[in-house]
């Protein structure tokens, strides 16, 4: 059975407004996010969360690392420590991917399960056609948001793939 | 009054409870949680009045959590707020006995719809 590449269930325009209810009500109310596409910085950041179900893949949050700095201030507004460290970083750029994937998964078919986010190197992504990037500016600054297909044949039962890699005796 | 907010990120327990204060329930006690085995653990120790948890966490999860603390005899009014927000996520935390489920992004408003009644 095939499943429908990402770019045949969702458009760049429902994660564009998916993320931009999640600036709002965590980054602030006024924070906006302009849909334009702008240079990455070579020192980024990414944070993601997998998906698994009908659909398997994950939803990626790249930004610069300054911009990750920026960002994990605004989430912890006043108790943000005047000295931010690895880890507050991570874990509010994890929960904004969290956030982001929670409601990409609820417009996908289910039953699926959502991942932890997880902060680092992300799962390089599959076929292009599996995958859905949306580019966008905060305070100027670029960010990106990609749901990304698993790498690999696209769905392929897993049967199928023990059964390709069997040994015949 | 006292509310017990689990989440295993330390940035949206701060984000819950700054929301709750903006909510107007500004005079609770608040106890943190960093995930459904500390928040099992802090229901029996603590004796909160209300749980706020987060559905994905390590080691035990909300909903792990809040069946283990059914089975255990606890009926502590227990609401999730989680980044799935889904009919059948909804279904699922009802039929397991949570009062509400309020999906993030939330504000304010969210909160206060779904604490009004709950919260004295």
């Amino acid at each position: 059975m095939t499943t429908p590449v990402i770019t045949a269930l969702l458009d760049g325009s429902t994660i564009q407004e998916i993320a931009e209810q999640a600036w709002s009500a965590l980054v602030g109310e006024e924070e906006v996010l302009v849909p334009l596409p702008g240079e990455l910085p070579a020192a980024t950041l990414s944070s993601w969360v997998g998906i698994a179900g009908p659909w398997t893949g994950s939803v990626v949050l790249t930004c610069g690392t300054d911009t990750a700095e920026q960002l994990t201030r605004a989430l912890l507004r006043e108790h943000a420590p005047e000295e931010l460290d690895a880890e507050d970083v991570s874990d509010a750029l994890g929960e904004l991917a969290n956030v982001v994937g929670g409601n990409v998964k609820a417009v996908l078919p289910g039953p699926a399960a959502l991942g932890l986010p997880e902060v680092g190197t992300p799962p390089a992504a599959g076929q292009p056609a599996d995958t859905l990037r949306v580019d966008a500016l905060w305070r100027g600054q670029p960010l990106s948001i990609t749901v990304q297909g698993a790498l690999g044949p696209p769905h392929t039962p897993a049967s199928d793939i023990e059964e390709e890699n069997e040994v015949p005796l | 009054m006292k509310i017990l907010v689990a989440d295993d990120s330390r940035v949206m327990r701060q984000i819950v409870i700054r929301t709750l204060r903006q909510a107007g329930y500004d005079d609770h006690d608040i106890v943190e949680a960093e995930d459904g085995r500390d928040a099992y653990d802090k229901v029996h120790a603590e004796k909160p009045d209300l749980v706020l948890s987060d559905w994905n966490m390590p080691n035990m999860t909300g909903i792990e959590c809040l069946e283990a603390l059914r089975s255990s005899g606890s009926s502590v009014p227990f609401g999730f707020v989680t980044s799935e927000g889904s009919a059948e996520m909804r279904e699922k935390a009802a039929n397991a006995g949570a009062l509400f489920l309020i999906a993030k992004p939330f504000n304010e408003d969210s909160f206060k719809d779904a604490l009004d009644g709950v919260i004295a």
